[in-house]
């Protein structure tokens, strides 16, 4: 594998230190929000975890459809890159968002549409590994993958909109279901910034792990080749 | 007028996941790289030897 | 037209040689129903059902009912097909892959939609209870299409994996969750007798599901059978 490439050193290096100034902007530059306090600092980078992982999601779609039209082995090893992404987010958004419903909502979980979707949405990507790790040939795996993937984003709004009538029709007490309702709060200017600013840094995070991971996936691709040729 | 609630254990845990998480993933993709990098090694001394 | 009539005899072909097949054997179809009236007893203990809180619950029981005898049958047509060789025969065949797609789902469905005609006055006697009414029919229909559209995909899919029987229900839950939400409310509203505008909502969402899966699948079929 050739030598990283600068345009990702120098990116990986300013990943770092967006990360490292949006955490400082979290913790000092970002008022104490009068009614939650400290624990409302989580919000920042909880709803930021959520977007980055759609993305991974997303891209994993886009691979998929990519695949299926052009048949290039580059396409799945993107999804696969997506996927894995995307899952480690999701799971940060949703526990994050667990901590935070405990002071704030006085319970660990609700099933809140957006909780639920989240949540849902974990378990159609541990699926997407499971289904890829039972098929051998990469050729066939890279195809099912790559179905699997456009099914299962095309799911999640449609799971989305199911519990939300679900819960409209059925009021929960807590918050009425709807994360806005206990818990919301004005956001001030400096608030907003900490958030927009968040909200880059982890796109660029996410930008950088999946080029990071998409390298390591073409490595190992290589070294499958390389196996093969020697095995021959 | 209360002032805000003091949920600062519930913080510091929400960072120690956020973090934490992403750690585990780092060090997962690290071990990975190397075991690649390991693997691709040997099979350049089979190569040769062949 | 000319290419509208081969299309369809394809299809025909296809579903006709899996009733033959299955009213031969009958394993499938009397494994299914003994699978889903063995759940509703195993609910009648689990919950206890009493006559108070049933009413409520019926739709809930006949959904999970359906969903796990739908992943059986699932299973077992598709590794049939897998087991014999026959899915390599039918690929061979100088037919659209859709219709084959199509012939399956479609046989599938029936087979779904039989489990159901015999489980809806087997629960009503059971438990005193009439389930004969054309709302709950349509929602019947609209639900088992929606999870047979997806369920036929997948299950091509995980017959072809290592794991394949664990396989299926992994892939096909998550996915389903949205058919099954609106299912069982639907259901629930048509069975306690609500107005139409409490269940519209529900039918829309069925209907959404099911036209948005059956193109989706049709499209994609191609990709998870070709070799």
């Amino acid at each position: 594998m050739t030598a990283q490439p600068k345009t990702l050193k120098i990116l990986t290096v300013v990943t770092v230190l967006m990360l490292a100034a949006a955490s400082l902007m979290v913790f000092f530059y970002a008022p104490l929000e009068a009614v939650m306090g400290q624990v409302q600092k989580v919000f920042y980078f909880h709803v930021a975890a959520g977007w980055t992982g759609m993305l991974g999601f997303f891209v994993a779609f886009v691979a998929g459809i990519a695949y299926l039209i052009t048949h290039k082995h580059i396409w799945d090893i993107v999804g696969v890159a997506g996927v894995e992404i995307g899952l480690v987010f999701m799971l940060i958004c949703i526990i994050t968002g667990s901590i935070w419903a405990r002071p704030i909502w006085n319970t660990w979980w609700t099933w809140d549409p957006r909780l639920t979707t989240a949540t849902i949405m974990e378990l159609v990507y541990a699926a997407y590994l499971m289904l890829r790790q039972g098929v051998e040939d990469p050729d066939r795996r890279a195809r099912f993958g790559a179905v699997y993937a456009i099914i299962g984003f095309l799911s999640v709004p449609l799971t989305f909109f199911s519990i939300r009538i679900f819960r409209t029709i059925h009021p929960v007490v807590i918050g009425g279901g709807d994360a806005d309702a206990t818990g919301s709060f004005d956001m001030t200017a400096k608030m907003l910034q900490t958030f927009m600013f968040s909200l880059v840094t982890f796109s660029v995070l996410f930008v950088t792990l999946l080029w990071h991971r998409i390298r390591m996936g073409k490595f190992a691709d290589q070294l499958e080749q390389l196996k093969m040729k020697l095995l021959a | 007028m209360e002032g805000p609630a003091n949920t600062l254990t519930y913080m510091i845990a929400g960072f120690a996941v956020i973090f934490g998480i992403m750690l585990i993933y780092l060090v997962s993709l690290l071990s990975r790289w190397n075991n690649l990098r390991k693997d691709a090694d040997l099979l350049k001394e089979l190569e040769k030897k062949e | 037209m000319n290419q509208v009539t081969p299309f369809l005899r394809a299809l025909g072909a296809v579903v006709w040689k899996d009733l033959a097949a299955e009213w031969r054997s009958r394993e499938m179809l009397s494994a299914m129903l003994v699978f889903a009236l063995l759940v509703i007893l195993i609910f009648n203990f689990a919950l206890e059902l009493d006559p108070v809180g049933r009413a409520n619950i019926t739709a809930g029981i006949l959904w999970v009912t359906f969903t796990f005898a739908g992943t059986l049958g699932l299973n077992r047509s598709m590794a049939v097909e897998k087991d014999r060789g026959c899915l390599d025969g039918l690929l061979l065949a100088p037919v659209d892959r859709t219709a084959i797609y199509f012939g399956k789902a479609l046989g599938n469905w029936i087979f779904m939609l039989s489990v159901a005609v015999i489980v809806l006055p087997v629960y009503s006697i059971l438990y005193n209870i009439n389930l004969f009414q054309p709302g709950l029919l349509l929602v019947i229909l609209l639900g088992s299409e929606g999870y047979v559209a997806v369920g036929t995909l997948l299950s091509t899919m995980s017959v072809q994996t290592r794991t394949r029987d664990i396989l299926l229900p992994i892939l096909l839950f998550p996915i389903v969750i949205p058919v099954v939400v609106a299912a069982v409310k639907a259901s629930g509203n048509y069975l306690a007798g609500l107005e139409m505008a409490e269940i519209q909502p529900w039918l829309n969402l069925l209907i959404v599901y099911d036209v948005v899966f059956t193109a989706v699948s049709f499209m994609v079929f191609d990709a998870v059978v070709e070799e």
